[in-house]
């Protein structure tokens, strides 16, 4: 039986989809069986990470009753399944979203994760998604606004019954003023299943003549390794954090990483 | 000259003009997430409650089909019992597949849920989805169920 686990924010351009279609694959690598699902019914973009837009049968379909959910399910990079969700916005309108539950639970057995990205906010298609799921992810940026966010979607997720297991912290620069690892912990009262720095190479993966995602493109570039630890930590296998873009920084590296972060 | 170019140098690489205030808001949100901490007691009555707050409802009864009140976190409950079970046995007798029904009043809404061969009457100032309902409804039946004996002797008394 699969685990369905929903990656939510409450604010947008946190990365959850970035995020999402990363653990997914780097979890397909681990050797799992896994399923992401566009749960953004109305404003998809999974495939478009996933370089799969062109998908003639989509999550809309099925939530409209009108497809067999086999037919929304297809073949991503490194051997994950992918429904997509549609982009016509006449379908987002018809679409019962609150169906999500029940499709996700005919194809629960057959896979060892469900991954399902779920919309920024806090509305109805986020609760279908939040609701279909047993166990919510949240995805923030070090700032105090993300993790305001953050917070609200983690106490809906609670009331609607979903166990919120934890949070990865993205675009992590080490500025000054940022929210540290620890202080993101403790105001959510969560584990920090991954701090993922700013790395440039994620957002040069969507400008490539073939999308792919970082973890296939450029698997040993900070971001993707800290992906990979992510989706490790999530299968339960022990990583250590020692090697990693947060091992001690020497002094010529904690200046030269300062100049770095004023040309961004 | 030479001072002002080294401190202009000096405050940009060390990110001067950021001023690290986080600590009130960290303070701010942990506060606000501490607002939101549901812990159930003991206490039957306390956490009908508790369950009000949670789920940002006013009120809600919950009733058998033939309108005996179960529970309700607003006295006997017994007038919102029995027009929310008449009202829904209606409904569901021209619409068999109903799940819930929403009605929007003056004073706010006025919500039907079924599970379980009960009747979950909840008024809350705005509409609940079917999600959520549900989820009011699921967590209320497990409370029910572990406070069996209270609703007895309620109902006795």
């Amino acid at each position: 039986m699969a685990r369905v686990i929903v990656i939510a924010s409450g604010k947008g351009g946190t990365g959850k989809t970035t995020i999402t279609a990363n653990i997914g694959i780097a979890l397909a690598k681990a050797g799992k069986k896994v399923l992401l699902v566009d749960a953004d019914v109305a404003m998809a973009n999974l495939s478009l990470i996933l370089g799969m837009q062109s998908s003639p049968i989509t999550l809309h379909d099925v939530l409209l009753g009108e497809s067999q959910v086999h037919d929304a399910i297809y073949d991503g990079p490194n051997g994950i399944h992918f429904i997509p969700s549609g982009l016509s916005l006449d379908n987002y309108k018809r679409v019962d979203s609150e169906r999500l539950g029940g499709i996700i639970a005919s194809i629960q057995d057959q896979y060892d994760y469900i991954l399902l990205d779920a919309a920024a906010g806090i509305e109805k298609n986020v609760l279908s998604a939040l609701s279909a799921a047993q166990e919510t992810l949240l995805v923030t940026m070090p700032t105090s606004p993300a993790i305001a966010d953050a917070l609200k979607t983690k106490i809906v997720a609670q009331r609607l019954g979903s166990k919120v297991i934890g949070v990865i912290i993205n675009f992590v620069m080490d500025e000054k003023g940022e929210i540290s690892k620890s202080e993101c912990s403790s105001i959510l009262e969560l584990p920090v299943y991954g701090s993922i720095p700013y790395d440039s190479e994620v957002r040069k993966s969507f400008m490539q003549q073939r999308v792919l995602p970082v973890v296939v493109r450029k698997p040993d570039s900070i971001a993707a390794k800290e992906m990979q630890k992510v989706a490790l930590r999530l299968a339960g296998i022990q990583v250590s954090d020692k090697g990693g873009q947060k091992a001690k920084k020497g002094f010529f590296s904690k200046v030269t990483s300062i100049f770095r972060r004023n040309k961004k | 000259m030479f001072r002002r170019m080294a401190k202009k140098v000096a405050s940009k690489v060390l990110d001067e003009d950021v001023k690290s205030n986080t600590n009130s808001q960290i303070d701010f949100l942990k506060d606000f997430l501490s607002k939101h901490n549901y812990v159930f007691s003991q206490d039957f009555e306390e956490n009908l409650g508790i369950l009000k707050k949670k789920h940002l409802v006013d009120d809600f009864v919950v009733t058998n089909f033939d309108g005996s009140v179960i529970v309700s976190s607003n006295g006997s409950g017994q007038s919102d019992g029995i027009m929310g079970t008449a009202m829904f046995s209606y409904i569901k007798s021209e619409l068999p597949d109903s799940e819930a029904v929403l009605i929007k009043r003056e004073e706010g809404w006025f919500m039907l849920f079924t599970l379980n061969k009960k009747v979950f009457v909840v008024r809350a100032g705005s509409d609940l989805s079917g999600i959520e309902l549900r989820a009011l409804a699921l967590e209320l039946s497990i409370l029910m169920d572990e406070n069996k004996e209270s609703i007895k002797e309620r109902k006795v008394a």
